[in-house]
């Protein structure tokens, strides 16, 4: 193993930093580890044979910069740990974005704090060898050992496929291996192949590095390119230094306008363009025409090599994957019985989650009142239970929604039928620049942003997903209800008005999210996202029995990444906002800070309260009690800073016609759109309002709350009312377009790596919210004269 | 039917079968394309015709919406 390690290091291919790592004996000691990554195509049972392989312990990790994410886990084999790295499912390693550089960067040994790996698993589906194939004869050309993985040979039994492994491996050079990954079939021999290949035992040749940095092809090395590219190649690795990987020299030339050559231009100035483009002017008058030239090589190579070791029936046999697509992908059986299961899925994220979410909003407040107790007022107290506690549970409200969304995508998705909803919503999606991979993220979206970005996933396409991914906050989302709710309940309800009113604001509220969302879409493709349309290719994998273990650990996953990653930065801003609303908590000399007078007179209330019921004093005093809490809480929040900035900004919402109340209450509910309703609470003294009061009041506009807003009247005309229809309508709507919601943008910037996207979404969902707003006010002001 | 001719791959009608004759385009699509098996000399078989189309080619089946700019031209064949 050390031999070829050192065979390596004197090459030169290996960045200074990786060699250092790689070639010492005691960087390799210490670790103890041997590392075999693992690549793919998409839907060959990668992921499964991950598991299979490495068990339960499995590591998520993300390289700086790009959005996919690598699996790490252990493996155990006669006594030897090696660390297992599943790399992105992928057509081949031909990169052309950042994300496609994960695989060739890990296994050239060029990222950043990994190791070179000492052996490649190279997993192939049977049923389709030698499209699966060509990712393996790049991977060939790594000078990584390469062990291949044979799976699903079941399958292609089933089909009548029969392959021959051993006269495969023979042809091929390298070990072959026949596995069933989901039976768990074959494992014992392959983990011993991964084994013997990492310790430098391949019966076969890798190929044998000289010490001038040159890359000496053996007899065997696959695929054969023609001499005049071989030579070109070697021409250019020498102009470019010997730091540069031969295998990047080759993708430079043959990948047009891809990945390696953007990062080689970037590094070494445009020279390299220049040079690249003679080269391959040369090449394709040699007859080796770029890019045509690698898939004829490597498709004729594989057609040497698999000769003989495959047998097919003269006719490919109807397979049930043939006969459930001929009803699923259907223009018109398929659509519907795709538009039945989103609404399923969609019904069930709303009703399945709510038990949940309000048993864990009833947990937090019985934990709360719990503390309250014992606990002596003053701002620690305040920070744990307002702060920190709302905190924790704003956070947590979130899973049952995440987890409940995932186990339907990771459950469609296994079983092979996301591929089929994609292509079966391609061409509307088509229409705003997008794919059929956005649809369910955004339909996801109109329950909850979060877990429709985190569903965002399933894109490749980057800009797809960068679009998808900004746009899915415009899709009304399920705490924009309780604010429409009270405001419609409150102002467009009751006598004078018309019954279907109610229905149709609520219907265009939700229309407005529906139709922006799509034109927003285009409009960032055609802008910020400029780029050359892909074609759109999708693969139909067959369909299969999905994996329960598969589909919990995806929700499991998905689950902790949320609470991890985006909970921390959800906690922060509501502590933040906490403690603009906490301070200044007032006081002084003569007087107590609002909060212990406030926890005095909640106690004369519960000791009224208790009096009331043994029947001794008058109703009227509780009530009375009850508004001196109200109006002295609202006073402190007034002057708290965040009330100061409500009156600072009056201003600017003024045309929106809001009070600085409003403006407060907007800006209180930064961490979450339905705070504005508990803020709105506070401020106009009708108590702490919880939006599912509001959700579940049989009649709005009889809550104390909406009581409250009806009769608030502005601070410098006491007859003029704060709450007309127009400023209602203009509250309504600009909750529709904000983007009051720090789990979203935590998630957006969990998902993007910058805080640049967040920023971004937060400032141009502001302005449309703010412009939508001022509007529909100034048209509603006009209108009603 | 003449067998000869070559057709873009559009025209083709769903249920035929037809040998890929070249896929042009811009460079990083054809190669993509040929990374998923459909490149030039290939064989496959409409499944649905439609924009996106649904192919399917050797063992698996693709869906395909080809933008402006690219083509695929190919030969029916009888099958």
């Amino acid at each position: 193993m050390t031999k070829v390690k050192q065979q390596r290091m004197d090459s030169g291919l290996i960045p200074a930093s990786a060699t250092a790592e790689a070639s010492s004996p005691v960087a390799a000691l210490s670790s103890g580890h041997l590392r075999a990554a693992l690549i793919g195509n998409p839907n060959t049972g990668k992921t499964t044979l991950f598991n299979a392989l490495s068990g339960l312990r499995q590591r998520v990790g993300n390289y700086p910069g790009v959005t996919v994410e690598t699996k790490k886990g252990q493996m155990c084999c006669s006594g030897q740990t090696f660390e297992l790295i599943d790399l992105p499912g992928t057509y081949s390693l031909s990169p052309r974005s950042p994300d496609e550089m994960v695989a060739v960067d890990v296994i050239l040994g060029r990222q950043q704090g990994e190791a070179r790996p000492d052996v490649v698993i190279s997993i192939v589906d049977a049923s389709n060898l030698e499209r699966n194939l060509y990712l393996t004869t790049q991977a060939l050309e790594l000078g990584v050992p390469v062990v291949v993985a044979l799976n699903m040979i079941d399958v292609a039994a089933a089909q009548g496929i029969r392959i021959d492994a051993e006269r495969l491996s023979r042809q091929l050079g390298v070990p072959v291996v026949a596995i069933q990954a989901n039976k768990k079939k074959g494992l014992e021999a392959l983990r011993e192949a991964i084994c013997r290949a990492a310790s430098g035992e391949q019966s076969v040749s890798t190929p044998r590095l000289q010490s001038t940095g040159t890359c000496q092809r053996p007899a065997h090395r696959p695929p054969l390119f023609p001499e005049a590219f071989e030579r070109a190649v070697q021409q250019l690795h020498q102009e470019l230094g010997t730091d540069v990987p031969e295998y990047l020299v080759r993708r430079l030339v043959l990948d047009v306008g891809g990945w390696t050559e953007q990062r080689l231009v970037d590094q070494l100035g445009e020279g390299v363009r220049r040079k690249v483009q003679e080269v391959r002017e040369r090449l394709a008058q040699a007859g080796c025409p770029v890019p045509a030239i690698e898939a004829r090589v490597r498709y004729g190579w594989i057609r040497e090599v698999t000769a003989g070791c495959i047998q097919r029936p003269a006719q490919r046999a109807v397979t049930w994957t043939d006969r459930i697509d001929r009803v699923l992908t259907h223009k018109v059986w398929g659509t519907l019985i795709f538009l039945v299961l989103m609404f399923l899925v969609f019904q069930a994220i709303f009703t399945w989650a709510r038990p949940v979410m309000k048993g864990i909003s009833d947990a937090k407040d019985a934990l709360a009142d719990l503390l309250r107790g014992p606990l002596p007022p003053g701002p620690l107290t305040s920070l744990l239970l307002d702060g920190v506690l709302e905190g924790v549970g704003a956070v947590v409200i979130f899973l049952p929604q995440i987890l409940i969304l995932f186990a339907f995508i990771a459950v469609l998705e296994d079983c092979g039928y996301m591929a089929r909803a994609a292509f079966l919503m391609d061409k509307l999606m088509a229409r705003c620049g997008l794919s059929g991979k956005s649809f369910i993220p955004l339909l996801s979206s109109i329950a909850c942003a979060v877990p429709g970005i985190l569903a965002t996933r399933v894109i490749e396409n980057r800009r797809d997903r960068l679009a998808t991914i900004l746009v899915a906050p415009l899709m009304s989302c399920s705490a924009r209800l309780p604010v429409y709710i009270l405001l419609i309940g409150a102002f467009l309800t009751g006598p004078g008005f018309a019954w279907w009113l109610p229905g149709l604001v609520m219907f265009a509220l939700y229309a407005i999210g529906l139709v922006l969302a799509p034109l927003m879409a285009l409009l960032l493709k055609r802008t910020l996202l400029r780029g050359e349309t892909p074609v759109f290719v999708l693969e139909m994998p067959l369909y299969k029995i999905p994996s329960l273990r598969l589909v919990l650990r995806r929700m499991f996953d998905s689950g902790w990444a949320f609470l991890r990653r985006a909970g921390t930065l959800i906690l922060a801003s509501m502590i933040v906002v906490w403690a603009l609303l906490y301070f200044p908590r007032g006081g002084g000399p003569e007087q107590l800070p609002y909060d212990v007078r406030l926890a005095a007179m909640q106690k004369e209330l519960d000791d009224l309260k208790e009096q009331e019921q043994a029947g001794g004093i008058n109703p009227s005093v509780l009530e009375d009690k009850e508004h001196q809490i109200h109006a002295l809480m609202a006073e402190w929040k007034r002057q708290s800073y965040l009330g100061r900035m409500g009156k600072a900004i009056e201003p600017a919402v003024r045309p929106l016609g809001w009070d600085w109340k409003i403006g407060m209450a907007a800006l209180a509910s930064f961490p979450a759109r339905e705070v504005v309703i508990g803020t709105l609470g506070i401020i106009y003294s009708a108590g702490k309002q919880d939006s599912d009061e509001i959700r579940e009041a049989v009649n709005v506009a009889d809550t104390p709350l909406a009581r409250r807003l009806k009769e608030a009247r502005w601070d410098d005309d006491p007859t003029r009312p704060v709450f007309t229809i127009p400023t209602a309508l203009s509250l309504m709507v600009f909750f529709a377009l904000c983007c009051q919601c720090a789990s979203t943008l935590a998630v957006i910037r969990r998902e993007t790596h910058s805080w640049r996207w967040p920023l971004f979404t937060f400032t141009y969902m502001t302005m449309l919210a703010y412009i939508g707003a001022l509007t529909v006010y100034q048209i509603g002001r006009f209108l009603a004269g | 039917m003449n067998l000869d001719i070559l057709l873009p791959l559009e025209l083709l009608r769903p249920g035929e079968w037809a040998d890929v004759a070249e896929v042009t385009g811009e460079a990083s699509w054809v190669g993509r394309l040929a990374e998923l098996g459909l490149r030039s000399g290939s064989r496959l078989r409409l499944l649905q015709a439609g924009w996106p189309c649904l192919l399917q080619v050797g063992g698996c089946r693709l869906s395909l919406r080809s933008e402006q700019g690219t083509q695929i031209l190919v030969r029916p064949v009888a099958c």
